[in-house]
């Protein structure tokens, strides 16, 4: 069955591009032939902190095939953000070879340029730097607490009054819960092909966000945002490391500046560790207070965290403390350590990925002490208001998506004693989380070209959106299907490229809303406009074939622009959903094995349950992944990262993975958007975490705060110990 | 990655000949063409060696096995001979790496595996195994991931092959083409080395020369045999411990006991006195905790691997009983 025949949002049709994927056709932004290139290659320095003193690069320059080594010494002068162009986001940049100092350990120093990848490779270890090392970088988290401090951007918030929360109490927890540095590693390198000609840009880039982008590269080189055209095609998963332009992408600018000559710079897979972003550690410290009867008197959550010494980036992990539950006093702080590392960056469901493992930890620390199902005690404390905001949600099935998974899990089989459910060697756990991700919807513009073919409709579809894995070309085709009335194969989407209407790009899960209505004002108007130049009502129901034809139009174009409403900002939008989780320990060796997960998700309107499945178990496995092993690790001495590879940092493989359900409660939000469409990218990841961690405290007896939860871990927790035979 | 000269060989001599102080012999590259990406290993010349005629499989006339050193891991551990006289073994190299790995892996170069020890990896860090006389950045940093038996302090690192492991619980030798033509044999247990005073000398092999084959003796353990590999993911990942325990049981009673540790030394660790402790015994439980103090108790941890002696004795434990358990 040719599933592309089918017509309308919510079929579970195939991707529109798989084709083009599966045989190599689909181009990713290394991958375009463009005539005459030089490929770039990133030199990283190899101290925490200090000065360049001397360069050396005599032996690399007379390698065969090197033309340019850039440094700080010869790179051009750009504009950084800053207190003219504002805080480094999408639309700025950090500056890179701008000076000689060295902030951290893996910061760009050098960029070598050759006529091959090879050549620029070897060329890159031949330039030699020679450092003053300042001895007392700031690499040891645990000596500099004392340096914490309030963000600039501060996200802290309190409602009602805790001490009086928690003295109202009948139980508190109070416990502290870490998380390390993790690295978004998406399957494609950071990569760029950039050419500069008479003052002009174009980049194949794997980038999230078009526009934002153009305009960083704009202000960077000062020049006019006409001048810059960026093209992401095709974008092999970003995580939130390709929202910014990164320092390749300018070095890879400058140096076709410099040589007049388009030029490559793929990113390694080791200077994806340290140069294209991170997720920060955090250590979250937890205070909840309930009365016996499960009712919320107080929760606080105060996070401490580092960012860089040149860059502030905070993720708000308490940003779900203050709007899940119905507590009367709540506190949420954040505090950042300055140090010598790289600055961290928004990584899939930034704060909430992390902060729900807090969260979700405690609130089922609270729910044994209480004695109490720990869904029976999230159900008590829902709320239909967003207190933080004072603003009602726009739709929260969250105590649906609890009991439904429930029942669907099985959940009645749980017991509530941890340790009591053995299997042989295998201690067997039940766990559950809540889950819940900000729905946002920005401005999006497109532009539809409908043409008769033979007699026949086809339809184009243009906007800057970004594809980066999430199966956007999909949803639009079908939301084009949907509002022209014509069948997926008729359509066709074009995507990634500047020259397109403007969208906010793929980023914070608001992609999906924003593309499909997007799409949806183009093709409203365009029918819209093509039945009134015949003076047609609206809902006359005539087939966009006909309505050319009666126009005698061969051809007809029409933009249209989607933006939130009013009702939109007077509500809290969110997607909400539930994990459960069953997990088997061995009691000897401390492996374990994630049997089974149900994700019952309620997320507005789905447009397209199989590219919405992937997003939620490519969620759940990145979640499982934070518990199994992903950790990036300092090292104490040198300040550098000492997992470098896949080879050390673990990612979750086929075999750790669960048989995975997932359910998408039909939910019809026309608060969110006119199409009902909420985020789903994040959401998969949100409480995935506290869900396993809950699992492995019911199988063992042991609270495990501190992920990931490794072999080593459970057995210092000695997991056998006192377990009857 | 810096520019060497790669010869493809067709004969043992050629290949001999054409090797000096700075070439590389080539098998499956599964490791060595890492290394080199990396900037660790710097040879000038590369000799392929996949097209020599190393890649039986033959029966001895004890009815032990021969294994060609050009082989793949695939090719040994799915062999149906493997799998019925030496399935320790089988079991071994199917819990390291993946399917490709392993298709390309060969098992000369197995053996030849260097430490996954984060520090030897990273040039810009100090690693005597890489760079004598730089120090041991592991010693006194990183070392979770590191040796509990038979280190030095000029190195803490482990031997990250599982095949090894199980060749050192059944015993075996290593047959080795010496430059002059003439070949040796080499006892299992003397081809790695620990650590001393030169670490970057991994094995006894003398420069030059060439793996050919590994030589089996008559099938043991094909009963009671058990790969025990404690790992932070379910594949794809190297052993923080691995155990490989045979057991031949006559009248209920453990005639021979093959035990050996992965992820605890420089060398894969067989367990001597818990071997010749289990010899004689019944099998069981209690006997097993016993074999597992005795083979856990000179074992003197760094400072973040200290659970690896907990870790140790309860695999050893676990995996002796799997291994008794089996066809009990």
């Amino acid at each position: 069955m040719n599933t592309l025949l089918e017509t309308g949002i919510g079929k579970a049709i195939d991707r529109v591009d798989g084709r083009l994927k599966v045989t190599g056709m689909a181009k990713y932004a290394s991958e375009f032939s463009v005539e005459n290139k030089l490929y770039g290659q990133g030199i990283n320095s190899t101290i925490a902190k200090g000065e360049i003193i001397s360069i050396d690069t005599t032996e690399a320059k007379n390698l065969n095939g090197v033309l340019k080594i850039i440094t700080y010494k010869n790179a051009e002068k750009l504009k950084t953000f800053g207190d003219e162009l504002g805080p480094n986001r999408p639309n700025t940049i950090a500056p890179v070879l701008q000076d000689n100092k060295v902030n951290y350990y893996g910061e760009y120093v050098g960029f070598v340029v050759a006529e091959t990848f090879e050549i620029a490779q070897h060329a890159a270890r031949l330039v030699k730097f020679e450092y003053r090392k300042d001895p007392n970088p700031a690499i040891h988290f645990d000596e500099l607490r004392a340096k914490a401090y309030k963000p600039k951007e501060s996200s802290d918030y309190s409602r009602g009054n805790m001490d009086q929360g928690l003295e109202e109490a009948d139980t508190v927890v109070e416990e502290t819960y870490s998380t390390p540095i993790e690295h978004h590693h998406p399957m494609e390198l950071h990569a760029v092909i950039a050419s500069w000609e008479n003052g002009k840009v174009t980049a194949y880039s794997s980038q999230q966000m078009i526009d934002a982008n153009v305009t960083a590269v704009a202000n960077t080189f000062q020049i006019p945002k006409e001048n810059v055209r960026i093209i992401a095609a095709f974008v092999g998963g970003g995580f939130g490391s390709k929202l910014n332009i990164e320092r390749h992408v300018i070095m890879a600018i400058m140096a076709s500046k410099m040589l007049g000559r388009p030029v490559q710079a793929t990113v390694t897979r080791q200077q994806m560790f340290t140069n294209t972003g991170l997720r920060q550690f955090n250590e979250q410290k937890m205070r909840v207070g309930a009365k016996s009867d499960g009712t919320l008197t107080a929760l606080s959550h105060d996070t401490l965290s580092f960012t860089s010494t040149t860059k502030e980036y905070q993720e708000s992990c308490g940003f779900l403390s203050k709007m899940l539950y119905n507590v009367p006093n709540n506190s949420i702080k954040h505090r950042l350590v300055p140090m010598n590392l790289q600055t961290p960056f928004a990584m899939r469901a930034p704060g909430e990925a992390t902060g729900s493992f807090a969260l979700e930890s405690a609130m089922d620390e609270m729910a044994y002490k209480l004695n109490m199902d720990p869904i029976e005690f999230r159900v008590k404390n829902d709320t239909q208001t967003d207190l933080s905001e004072n603003k009602p949600f726009s739709s929260r099935l969250l105590v649906e998506c609890l009991r439904i998974g429930a029942e669907k899990f099985g959940w009645e089989n749980r017991k509530q004693e941890p340790r009591t459910n053995r299997k042989g060697n295998w201690l067997v756990g039940y766990g559950v989380s809540a889950a819940s991700r900000k729905a946002p919807y920005q401005k999006t513009n497109s532009k539809v070209i409908i043409e008769l073919v033979d007699g026949k409709p086809t339809a184009t579809i243009q906007m800057d959106a970004t594809d980066i894995g999430t199966g956007s070309y999909t949803i639009i085709a079908q939301t084009a299907s949907e509002y022209l009335g014509i069948s997926t194969d008729q359509i066709s989407v074009e995507i990634g490229d500047s020259d397109f209407p403007k969208t906010p790009g793929s980023g914070g899960s608001w992609g999906a809303a924003s593309y499909s209505n997007g799409a949806r004002a183009a093709c409203e108007n365009a029918i819209s406009q093509l039945k009134k130049k015949l003076s047609l009502s609206e809902d006359e129901e005539v087939k966009v074939a006909d309505l050319l034809k009666r126009n005698d139009l061969a051809k007809y174009e029409a933009t249209g622009t989607a933006e939130p409403s009013e009702e939109f900002k007077n509500h809290s939008v969110f997607s909400f959903g539930a994990n459960f989780t069953e997990v088997w320990v061995d009691k000897d060796t401390g492996m374990y094995r994630i049997k089974r997960m149900v994700n019952v998700g309620s997320a507005g309107k789905i447009l397209n349950p199989k590219t919405a499945y992937g997003q939620v178990i490519g969620g759940l496995t990145m979640g499982a992944g934070m518990v199994i092993a992903e950790q990036t690790k300092i090292e104490p001495n040198f300040g550098n990262f000492i997992t470098r590879s896949f080879a050390d940092y673990h990612v979750p493989v086929n075999l750790d993975m669960a048989n995975i359900d997932v359910v998408f409660l039909p939910e019809d939000d026309k608060i969110a958007n006119k199409m009902g469409v909420k985020g789903i990218g994040e959401l998969g990841i949100t409480s995935v975490a506290a869900s396993i961690a809950n699992a492995i405290f019911n199988a063992t007896g042991k609270r495990m705060r501190d992920l990931p939860i490794t072999p080593e871990k459970l057995i210092n927790a000695s997991i056998e110990s006192d377990l009857k035979a | 990655m810096r520019p060497f000269t790669y010869t493809s060989s067709t004969d043992k001599e050629q290949a001999i000949q054409a090797f000096t102080a700075s070439s590389h012999y080539l098998g499956g590259g599964t490791n060595l063409i890492d290394l080199m990406k990396e900037d660790v290993e710097r040879p000038d010349q590369l000799i392929d060696i996949n097209k020599l005629d190393y890649k039986n499989i033959t029966t001895n006339e004890d009815g032990g096995l021969t294994l060609g050193a050009m082989l793949s891991n695939s090719e040994t551990a799915n062999n149906p001979e493997v799998r019925s006289k030496y399935p320790l073994l089988s079991m071994a190299i199917l819990s390291a790496a993946t399917a490709q790995i392993r298709n390309m892996a060969t098992n000369g170069g197995n053996l030849l595996q260097r430490t996954r020890c984060p520090y030897f990896y990273e040039t810009s860090m100090p690693c005597n195994k890489r760079e004598a006389g730089s120090g041991c950045g592991a010693k006194n940093g990183m070392n979770a991931l590191h040796a509990v038996f038979g280190y030095s302090d000029k190195c803490v690192a482990v031997n990250p092959s599982d095949m090894s492991v199980a060749l050192s619980a059944i015993g075996a030798t290593v047959e080795v083409q010496k430059p002059d033509g003439s070949s040796r044999r080499i006892n299992f247990s003397d081809f790695h080395r620990l650590p001393g005073d030169q670490p970057e000398k991994e094995t006894n092999l003398m420069p030059g020369e060439l793996i050919t084959a590994i030589h089996l003796s008559k099938p043991v353990f094909s009963d009671h045999y058990y790969y025990l590999k404690i790992r932070e993911r379910s594949s794809y990942a190297f052993a923080l411990i691995s155990v490989a325990a045979g057991l031949q049981l006559e009248d209920g009673i453990i005639t021979k006991a093959g035990l050996a540790m992965g992820g605890v030394a420089h060398k894969p660790w067989k367990l001597i006195k818990a071997e010749a402790f289990l010899n004689g015994k019944k099998p069981g439980e209690s006997n097993f905790k016993e074999a597992a103090e005795l083979a856990m108790k000179d074992a003197k941890p760094l400072e973040d691997n200290k659970y690896k002696i907990e870790m140790g004795k309860k695999a050893i434990v676990r995996a002796l009983v799997q291994a008794y358990e089996r066809k009990a």
